[in-house]
């Protein structure tokens, strides 16, 4: 909401400091977001006086004038036909950057010197003149030469922006600022004067309101014999502050008494209107209107419409229709002034899309009380500006009328719920202040809120109150004692995800945080499946509007941005999510770690051998994640179908699949820009985990007591058979001292399609030291089982 | 053999490798000298052949004399190796080279959302709040209605929507853990709620995803001055204890009263200028808005069946991103999404 101070000051004398004024609205929650200068670009233009005006000795359609600045008298040259000596018209000095970005500069004219503009309305962007020059002395009076245009014309110097929360529609009106202002600067608030001067002929009209509870209160006057033309500057000028563009001087009217007082008005050409006969209806089977900005808006049969008695003419509360708008030939105004059902008018308007100074003031709800004072206001301004009849008497239909509200009220709340001691005296005053009337009951107060403060409905709010005015800021600070029950510990989940990322920033690995949603073409590029994706219904974009169903497919994100690095490691913690119809909220979301690695496996050249990445680099990690949180076995299996990896190798125990890794297949890698280097990745279920996590507790065990002997075997094995499989077999030897089995070297003999296996194998007793003979059987026993199981054999 | 005769050979022995100790010029050398005398076929050996010819008599002096030469011959041994060795590291010490680049592990790092979020936790577990979490995906129900945001509400309109179906949405504030925690307790309640949120809203200013960390208190009695205390002081532990701290009235449809609270700018120190250029974080103004909060409104409390005759409570929301471009004086929002390493890994601490 743009405020005039100008325009504020017809309801309160406020003479201080605008910062001043910025900082205690502030305060009070009325949040100034910028003090703004409408018209600093007028800055350097100002009053000049056409001293003398002389023909251009080579141009047949320039003059020479000399205009007093004040300071100084200057050459001007201009093109305007209706220049001529003793006038009085807006010069923009050298330096004036004007509106359509021209600077102006010291020029010479074919031979004549120019020192500055002389401008038109529409050059100033101050009305849509431009046939000459602007002659202010046919507008203004009291001019001087050099005087600023700003202040000479009464132009605003200043305009607050102020945030209104949803909840003060009060506010969002000069009156509804001005009245807070009073309060604040303890001000007197007085109220435009209005005379209407009706006509003998009385006004013809019915209302009629068969959707009464859409409609509190529909009014009408009307204005015959209007001459439509441009509105005087003092308006057209406070319009323009507060951001809205002039039109005519009804429509104008119609905005200026929003603006001023909140309540939203219409001008209907009531040419156009057929029957003596407003109607407030449902649109019902009417299914389409075109409203008057040319747009053919489809309608729902619960949108509220106004009718004549025939068609519809508006769209109730949002837009009038274009089929009897106010034209420059209209001549008979209907003005409507209305109050309808916050809630109708939201539904539609968020329907369609608009939000219009009416719909958004209609939404947050009007004073109905000020209704009719906004419609005397307004038909007294049209009077004026457009020399209009005023019919005696007005229509109007009032299904609902307001209903005085009282709320209960106990001063002590205040204090106990602020935690400052704020008399009885301080809250009578400050509800007072605000228009409240307090009546004492044994109970507390009875507390009669004002017509316009329809956020005031319950006690805590007339607390809130008390504690914005006594000022929130002025609470002091005290640390609460917070008391536990039994029965209260955090979530263990949240500590287990921050235990992971802990773990994974040791590892040497960064945290990347990447968009939940992607584009469902990265999902396909990736070939995931399409049945059990979550869709966003109203995305901001093609490349947002799916779930993650694999954490990837926004890891890829991130790998794009780094695939010119020569290394890159990063992890991710964030939750993939699925279709779930059992879900009360038809999702399943499921937290993950994703880990990405590609490029060269050490950061610098020395003192490490320059080598790339590989499986093992990512499968190391993962074994030591699954050692710390997981702690028992499981295995990791090749698979053979995979949608985006080659390999792909699922880690799985007994009962659970844990999550899986591989290369993303290169064509994926490369629309990423991963080029001449493979990308790594795994993905790890941490709900699953946690599970398992939670089960597993840490024990001691005891330190051994005897000495352990070490073997190692060389096992020559086809090049197909997987380490994993020797181990495998191994473990299933039932042998009580064999403690411990390693990889020592895998090791390709050339031209020999095998590969040997060293393995080191730890025997060690608990009750005692074992003779080597002991060791040796064991031994042996466990090759032969290699052999014979494996088809292995020794080199 | 007689003998007198082995123990000379034996004793002569120790004269041998002692002169040809003292011609070894290295290590090398000296596992010559080893080979030489102390193999299995060295002149050791050789010598201690001739002990089965001794009589049985003689046999237990020579083999104890054989063992004490055998001991001397390596201890010999042994310390010249030791002197060579010791000469050699003093050699090698000379070289050393203190300043050659170590093998560095990699640093690993965490996200700043993460650092803010992980040290904001801290202090209000230290305070006793529990950190709790729940679902992305949220109802209508939790997102909005149960905090007093019913349909056709104008505040609806503070947070633009991202929704799934007509009724589920993702989650536009962390202030559902509000109501999902409420509802799985009794008071007392005290939780943080850090997580992702979502609106559909993508400018310079504005990402459509980001993060918020909730907080609220439930209990007998608490009051706005305690809101004020608590937020006091974790405000001082993360931006420092000469932080102002600013109370401003306004609207939050789930607290009343409701405040925004702003600190003194953390660039300009609240100056509102710097060195007379003004301060581009605050825009001159000296505060810059930090988070959201208030007591929390009966109409919640009635949602999840708290009597706000017998209880109160504050809560608060703050965005994590916001917290961190202060700290750290990040420029830009987009930057942290997009996972730039040369970003990241500014943030090893």
């Amino acid at each position: 909401m743009l405020l005039s101070l100008n325009w504020l000051k017809d309801f309160v004398p406020f003479e201080g400091d605008i910062e001043e004024l910025a900082h205690r609205l502030t305060m009070v929650g009325l949040e100034v977001e910028e003090i703004v200068e409408p018209f600093s670009y007028l800055k350097t233009v100002v009053v000049g006086k056409v001293v003398e005006c002389q023909p251009h000795p080579n141009s047949d359609h320039l003059s020479v004038c000399r205009v007093d600045v004040g300071k100084e008298i200057l050459p001007i040259v201009c093109g305007a036909p209706n220049v001529s000596q003793g006038q009085f018209v807006p010069v923009a000095l050298i330096g004036t950057c004007m509106p359509s970005g021209f600077t102006i500069k010291k020029a010479k004219l074919r031979g004549e010197v120019s020192c500055g503009m002389i401008c038109s309305q529409k050059e100033l962007e101050l009305g849509d003149d431009q046939s000459g020059i602007w002659v202010l002395d046919q507008e203004f009076s009291s001019l001087t030469p050099g005087q600023d245009l700003i202040s000479a014309l009464g132009l605003d110097r200043y305009v607050l922006d102020i945030g209104i929360t949803p909840n003060r529609a009060d506010c969002l009106s000069v009156l509804g600022l001005a009245r807070e202002i009073a309060t604040l600067f303890s001000l007197p608030l007085s109220m435009p004067k209005v005379e209407i001067t009706e006509d003998d002929q009385s006004l013809d009209y019915e209302i009629d309101i068969p959707a009464k509870e859409h409609c509190y209160l529909y009014q009408a006057r009307l204005i015959e014999d209007c001459q439509i033309k441009v509105s005087p500057s003092w308006m057209r000028f406070r319009l323009l502050a507060s951001g809205i563009k002039p039109i005519n001087n009804v429509v104008d009217v119609t905005n200026y008494v929003l603006l001023e007082l909140g309540q939203p008005l219409h001008a209907f050409d009531r040419d156009f209107l057929e029957g003596n006969k407003i109607r407030v209806a449902l649109a019902g089977q009417k299914q389409s209107f075109t409203t008057l900005d040319g747009n053919n808006r489809k309608l729902l049969a619960t949108d509220l419409l106004i009718w004549d008695a025939k068609k519809p003419v508006a769209l109730a509360g949002i837009m009038g229709g274009a089929n009897s708008e106010i034209r420059e030939n209209s001549s008979r105004v209907l003005l409507e002034c209305a109050v309808f059902n916050p809630i109708t008018i939201r539904k539609t308007a968020r329907r369609l899309g608009i939000s219009s100074e009416a719909s958004y003031r209609f939404e947050r709800g009007i004073d109905q009380l000020l209704s009719p004072f906004a419609l005397q206001r307004a038909t007294a301004l049209i009077q004026t500006l457009a020399k209009g009849k005023v019919l005696k008497g007005l229509a109007a239909c009032e299904p609902k009328p307001y209903a005085p509200r009282y709320v209960s009220f106990r001063a002590p709340k205040v204090s106990q719920l602020l935690g400052v001691s704020i008399s009885e005296k301080f809250c009578h005053e400050a509800l007072t202040k605000l228009g409240c009337k307090i009546e004492s009951k044994a109970t507390g107060w009875e507390v009669l809120v004002p017509s316009f403060r329809h956020d005031l409905e319950r006690e805590i709010d007339l607390v809130e109150e008390v504690g914005r005015i006594y000022g929130l800021d002025k609470i002091e600070a005290k640390l609460p004692k917070i008391s536990k029950t039994l029965d209260q510990t955090g979530d263990p989940k949240v500590a287990f995800l921050r235990k992971v990322k802990h773990w994974s920033k040791s590892v040497g690995l960064k945290e990347a945080i990447n968009y939940s949603f992607v584009g469902s073409k990265v999902l396909n590029l990736l070939g995931l499946p399409e049945d059990n994706r979550v869709y966003v219904l109203n995305p901001l974009s093609e490349e947002q509007n799916v779930l993650r169903t694999d954490l990837l497919a926004g890891l890829l994100h991130s790998v794009q941005v780094n695939a010119n690095k020569e290394r890159f490691k990063l992890f991710e913690i964030a939750k993939t999510f699925f279709k779930d119809q059992n879900s009360e909220t038809l999702c399943r979301e499921n937290n993950r770690l994703g880990i990405v690695l590609a490029g060269k496996r050490y950061p610098s050249k020395w003192p490490f051998e320059e080598t790339e990445m590989d499986y093992t680099d990512l499968k190391g990690i993962l074994d030591h994640f699954l050692t710390i949180f997981v702690g028992k076995e499981v295995e990791f299996v090749k698979k053979q179908e995979h949608p985006f990896l080659k390999p792909a190798v699922e880690i799985v125990s007994q009962k659970e699949n844990y999550g899986f890794l591989g290369l993303v297949k290169d064509e994926i890698a490369l629309q990423y820009d991963v080029k001449n280097m493979d990308l790594w990745y795994a993905s790890v279920d941490l709900d699953k985990v946690f599970e398992t996590f939670q089960q597993y507790t840490l024990k001691f065990q005891e330190l051994p007591k005897f000495p352990a002997t070490k073997r190692d075997i060389t096992l020559v094995c086809p090049l197909h058979l997987c380490v994993g499989d020797v181990f495998k077999v191994i473990k299933k030897v039932k042998c009580k001292i064999l403690e411990d089995t390693c990889l020592t070297d895998i090791y390709f003999p050339k031209d020999k399609k095998v590969k040997h296996v060293t393995l080191r194998l730890t025997y060690r007793a608990k009750d005692k030291t074992l003779k080597d003979k002991e060791v040796d059987k064991m031994h042996k026993q466990i090759a032969d089982i290699l052999v014979k199981e494996l088809k292995v054999t020794f080199p | 053999m007689s003998l007198d005769n082995f123990l000379n050979k034996l004793s002569g022995l120790v004269q041998e490798l002692e002169k040809d100790l003292n011609e070894a010029k290295s290590i090398s050398g000296l596992e010559e000298v080893r080979v030489k005398f102390l193999s299995r076929k060295g002149r050791l050996a050789e010598v201690m052949k001739g002990l089965k010819s001794l009589s049985e008599q003689d046999k237990p002096v020579a083999g104890k004399k054989a063992n004490e030469i055998k001991d001397k011959l390596l201890r010999l041994w042994q310390e010249k190796k030791a002197y060579f060795e010791t000469k050699q590291k003093e050699e090698q010490l000379k070289t050393f080279d203190p300043t050659v680049p170590g093998r560095i592990p990699d640093f690993g790092t965490l996200h700043p959302i993460t650092l803010v979020i992980e040290e904001i936790s801290d202090i209000f577990t230290s305070l006793g709040f529990d950190v709790v979490q729940g679902p992305e995906v949220e109802t209508d129900f939790y997102n909005f209605e149960a905090l007093n945001i019913p349909p056709e509400h104008p505040a609806r309109d503070m947070q633009d929507t991202l929704y799934i179906t007509e009724n589920i949405l993702l989650r536009t504030h962390t202030s559902p853990l509000q109501i999902r925690t409420m509802l799985s307790r009794k008071p007392p309640v005290a939780a943080i709620a850090p997580g992702k949120v979502y609106r559909r809203d993508s400018d310079l200013t504005h990402s459509p995803m980001f993060h918020q960390i909730e907080g609220f208190l439930v209990d007998k009695n608490v009051t706005m001055a305690e809101l004020r205390g608590t937020l006091t002081l974790f405000l001082h532990q993360v931006f420092g204890k000469e932080t102002k701290v600013r109370f401003r009235p306004s609207f939050f449809p789930f607290t009343e009263p409701s405040a925004e609270v702003d600190i003194s700018c953390v660039l300009c120190k609240g100056k509102g200028q710097i060195n007379g250029v003004p301060c581009r974080v605050c825009k001159e103004t000296g505060w810059v808005e930090i988070l959201g909060c208030g007591m929390i409104d009966p109409a919640v409390f009635h949602m999840v069946g708290y009597d706000p005759e017998e209880f109160s409570g504050f809560a608060f929301g703050l965005g994590v991103e916001r917290v961190a471009m202060l700290k750290y004086g990040i420029g830009d929002l987009r930057i942290f999404f997009d996972n730039d390493l040369r970003f990241l890994e500014q943030f090893k601490g």
